[in-house]
C-alpha cells in the first residue's frame, strides 16, 4: 500500500513539472540565438518562468466594460538581448477573426511607458505629455494575412461565402481589362482605404501594430516601430506571441538588461463586442530582462 | 455633463459636449402624404455611395413600411422598448432622452446591431393597421392603414454616433451642420453604430470601418441638393437650412414649414438628438401612432396640411418641392406663383401653384365613347 501510494505521488509530481509561477514579476528569461517570436508552441516556451496576470474591467473612461471577460492571461517572455517576445495565453471558447455587425476580433496587447522609470504614466493608456507605447494583436489582421498567402477569398468572401452580390461598379466589363483602373474605382468605395486609415492600410507588416497614446481616445499608429507576432487558437485557448526589439526606432520605451521596467496587458473578447476601450486590462506589472 | 437647449423637447437636456451649433444646419422636410415607396431615392443613393465591397446590405437611405417595417430591424421599437414609457407636458419633453437614460459606463442609451437585423430592408412592407378614423374613399369591410417611412441620417444637433464615439472621428461640419465620420481615423469599434437610435450609422465589414449617410456633401458645397432628393419621382423632398426658433426667418422654406407654420415635425424628438429631417405626418393616420412618432404638434399638422390648399403660400411652398435640383434657401410668392431664391434672393425657379384644371364630358362626342377615369 506504501509502496503504490508512493509511485502515485511520483507520478502526480512528475505531472506538476509545469513553468516555475512568478505572481510579483514578468521575468523574461534570455536564450542565445533565435527566439520563437511566431511560434507560441515552440519548446523554448517550457523553461521560461509563466506570470499568472489578473485582468480587470476597464472602468475608467466611457464606454467602460462592466461585465467581465478574460480574468486571466499567462505570460511567459524570452529575450536574445535584442528582441523580447512575449508569449499570451488566455482561455476565449470563440475564435473570432472578422470583425462584423455584432462581433468584434479577439485581440491583445502588450504596453510599456515611454519613459521607463518608477514615476510611470497611468496605466490606462497613459497620460498627457506621460505617453505609452503599445504592442497590438488583433487577430483579423493575422486572417488577411493568412488568407492573401493562401489566395483565399477576401473578408466578405469568408464571411458570406455563398452571397451572390449584383454587381460592383469596378467589376464593370470596361475595366476588367485593366486592373489599374478596376483597383482604382474599387477604392472610390472603400473610403476608409482611399483615405489610408491605419486599420487597413497598416504600417507595420504582420498582425502586430505599435501604436502610441497620452490618454484615452487617441490612440495612433507610430510605423515606425518593428514587430513580430503570431496567434494560435486550439481548443477554447489562444496563445499569442507578440515581439518587439529592446531598443526602438527611436531612443524612447528602450529596455535594458537587469533594470526593472512595467508592463501592462489588454485583452479583447470578440464574441462580447469588445473593442476599445471596452476591454479587460491589468495594471502596471514590473518586467525585468534576465542579465544572463 | 454640459446642459444644452434642445428646442424641440421645449427644455434642456444633458449632452456630452456643450452647445455648438454650426454656422447653418443642413435641414430637410419630407412630405410622407405624398410618398409610394418607389425606392427611387434608395437606388439615388445607393449607386451614389455604396456600391463597393462590404456595403452590400448598406442603405444610408431607405423606405420602409410603418407600422410593421424596420430597417435595420426594429430600429425604432429597441429603443422605445428600452426608454419605456415616457411623457409630455404640453410641448415639454418631461421623460427622458437617450443620454439621459443612458446606463452606468456609457454615453447613450444605444442598441445592439446584429447582422441579421440588415438582413430584411422590406420586412413588413405594406402591411396595414387599424381603422382610417375618418373613413376611406371606399367602404370595405376592414379599413385600415399604413404610410411610408423615407429616412436618412438626420444630421441631429446633438448627435448620439458623435457622442458615442470615443476617439472623436465623428464631426458635424461647422459650414453646413453636416455629421461625418473621418475615414481615416475611425478604428471600426462601432460604439456610433449602437449608440445611434436612428440606426444610420453602418459597419463596413470589408474596411472594418463604420459609414453614414453624408447628406451628399460634395453636391451641398456646391448649392445642389442631394441624389435621394432630386431623384424622388414624387417631390417629396426640400432641402434647405433649418434655422434656432430664436432665428427664423420667415421666408426661409423649412423655417416656415417647421417654425412659423408647425407643418413638418421632428422624428422621435423625445430621444433627444434635435434629428434636422422634419415629416410632414400623414393625414390618415391615428394621432395616437404618430404623436409617439413625430410629437406633440402632431394634430395640428395634420389640420395645416388639410387645408393647405386654401393657404397660398403654404401650397406654393409645397409645389416648390422637388422642382429644382438647387438648394432652395429662400422662397417668396409672385401672384399665383412659387418662387424659389438662392443666397442672394435671386431666382432660381418660379413654378405656378395652381394647376389649370380642364374638365371634361364623360362622352367624348367626336369619336362618340364615353370615357374613362383611368390613369
Amino acid at each position: 500500500m506504501k509502496k503504490t501510494l508512493m509511485i502515485l505521488l511520483l507520478v502526480l509530481m512528475a505531472g506538476c513539472g509545469g513553468p516555475i509561477i512568478d505572481t510579483q514579476q514578468v521575468p523574461a528569461k534570455y536564450i542565445s540565438g533565435a527566439l520563437p517570436t511566431e511560434d507560441p508552441n515552440s519548446s523554448l516556451w517550457n523553461d521560461a518562468p509563466e506570470h499568472p496576470a489578473k485582468m480587470m474591467v476597464q472602468d475608467v473612461t466611457e464606454p467602460k466594460l462592466i461585465d467581465p471577460g478574460v480574468t486571466l492571461l499567462k505570460v511567459r517572455a524570452l529575450h536574445n538581448r535584442d528582441w523580447v517576445v512575449f508569449r499570451l495565453e488566455w482561455d476565449d471558447p470563440t475564435q473570432d477573426l472578422i470583425p462584423k455587425s455584432g462581433s468584434s476580433s479577439d485581440a491583445v496587447a502588450i504596453q510599456f511607458p515611454l519613459l521607463q522609470g518608477s514615476d510611470v504614466p497611468d496605466a490606462a493608456m497613459g497620460e498627457q505629455n506621460k505617453g505609452v507605447r503599445i504592442w497590438y494583436w488583433k487577430a483579423v489582421w493575422q486572417d488577411d494575412d493568412e488568407r492573401a498567402k493562401a489566395g483565399k477569398g477576401d473578408r466578405i468572401a469568408t464571411l458570406y461565402p455563398n452571397a451572390a452580390p449584383d454587381h460592383y461598379p469596378f467589376e464593370a466589363e470596361p475595366l476588367k481589362k485593366d486592373p489599374k483602373l478596376q483597383a482604382e474605382a474599387a477604392r472610390r468605395y472603400a473610403p476608409a482605404k482611399a483615405s489610408g486609415n491605419p486599420i487597413l492600410v497598416r504600417p507595420n507588416s504582420g498582425p502586430v501594430q505599435v501604436l502610441m497614446a497620452e490618454g484615452f481616445g487617441n490612440t495612433t499608429p507610430t510605423g515606425t516601430q518593428p514587430s513580430a507576432g503570431h496567434g494560435v487558437w486550439n481548443s477554447g485557448r489562444w496563445l499569442t506571441t507578440i515581439a518587439r526589439p529592446l531598443k526602438g526606432g527611436d531612443s524612447l520605451g528602450t529596455l535594458e538588461t537587469g533594470k526593472r521596467g512595467y508592463i501592462a496587458f489588454a485583452v479583447w473578447d470578440g464574441t462580447k463586442q469588445h473593442t476599445g476601450s471596452r476591454k479587460m486590462r491589468s495594471g502596471w506589472v514590473p518586467f525585468i530582462l534576465d542579465e544572463k | 455633463m454640459p446642459r444644452v437647449n434642445n428646442w424641440q423637447i421645449g427644455r434642456t437636456m444633458s449632452y456630452w459636449y456643450s452647445e455648438s451649433r454650426p454656422n447653418r444646419q443642413f435641414g430637410a422636410v419630407f412630405d410622407i402624404n405624398k410618398c409610394i415607396e418607389c425606392q427611387t431615392c434608395t437606388l439615388a443613393c445607393k449607386t451614389t455611395w455604396t456600391t463597393g465591397r462590404g456595403q452590400e446590405f448598406m442603405l444610408w437611405n431607405n423606405v420602409e413600411t410603418k407600422p410593421y417595417g424596420s430597417y435595420p430591424l426594429a430600429w425604432d421599437l429597441n429603443v422605445l422598448k428600452k426608454l419605456g414609457p415616457q411623457t409630455w407636458d404640453g410641448s415639454t419633453y418631461t421623460g427622458q432622452t437617450v443620454f439621459e437614460a443612458a446606463p452606468a459606463g456609457l454615453r447613450v442609451l444605444g442598441s445592439e446591431r446584429q447582422t441579421i437585423d440588415y438582413n430584411y430592408p422590406n420586412v413588413g412592407e405594406d402591411e396595414i393597421l387599424g381603422k382610417v378614423d375618418r373613413g376611406g374613399s371606399l367602404s370595405i369591410p376592414q379599413q385600415m392603414w399604413m404610410y411610408y417611412l423615407p429616412r436618412i441620417c438626420n444630421h441631429c444637433t446633438y448627435p448620439a454616433c458623435l457622442e458615442s464615439c470615443p476617439r472623436s472621428s465623428i464631426y458635424k461640419r461647422p459650414e453646413d451642420g453636416i455629421v461625418v465620420i473621418d475615414q481615416s481615423r475611425c478604428r471600426g469599434y462601432q460604439e456610433c453604430v449602437k449608440a445611434c437610435p436612428y440606426g444610420k450609422v453602418y459597419f463596413n465589414p470589408s474596411t472594418g470601418t463604420s459609414e453614414k449617410c453624408i447628406a451628399c456633401f460634395p453636391k451641398i458645397e456646391q448649392g445642389l441638393q442631394p441624389q435621394c432628393f432630386v431623384n424622388c419621382i414624387g417631390k417629396i423632398r426640400l432641402q434647405g437650412w433649418i434655422s434656432p426658433p430664436e432665428k427664423v426667418k420667415e421666408d426661409n422654406p423649412i423655417d416656415y414649414l417647421v417654425h412659423v407654420r408647425k407643418l413638418a415635425l421632428p422624428l422621435y424628438p423625445q430621444f433627444g438628438l434635435e434629428p434636422n429631417v422634419y415629416y410632414i405626418p400623414p393625414v390618415h393616420v391615428p394621432d395616437q401612432f404618430l404623436i409617439q412618432m413625430f410629437g406633440p404638434g402632431v394634430a395640428k399638422a395634420k389640420e395645416t396640411y388639410r387645408n393647405a390648399r386654401e393657404d397660398k403660400t403654404l401650397k406654393g411652398l409645397i409645389a416648390l418641392f422637388g422642382c429644382t435640383e438647387r438648394t432652395i434657401p429662400y422662397f417668396k410668392i409672385v401672384g399665383d406663383y412659387a418662387v424659389a431664391l438662392d443666397d442672394n434672393r435671386r431666382e432660381i425657379v418660379r413654378v405656378p401653384i395652381y394647376e389649370p384644371v380642364i374638365v371634361r364630358k364623360a362622352q367624348d362626342r367626336l369619336y362618340q365613347i364615353m370615357r374613362s377615369n383611368t390613369t
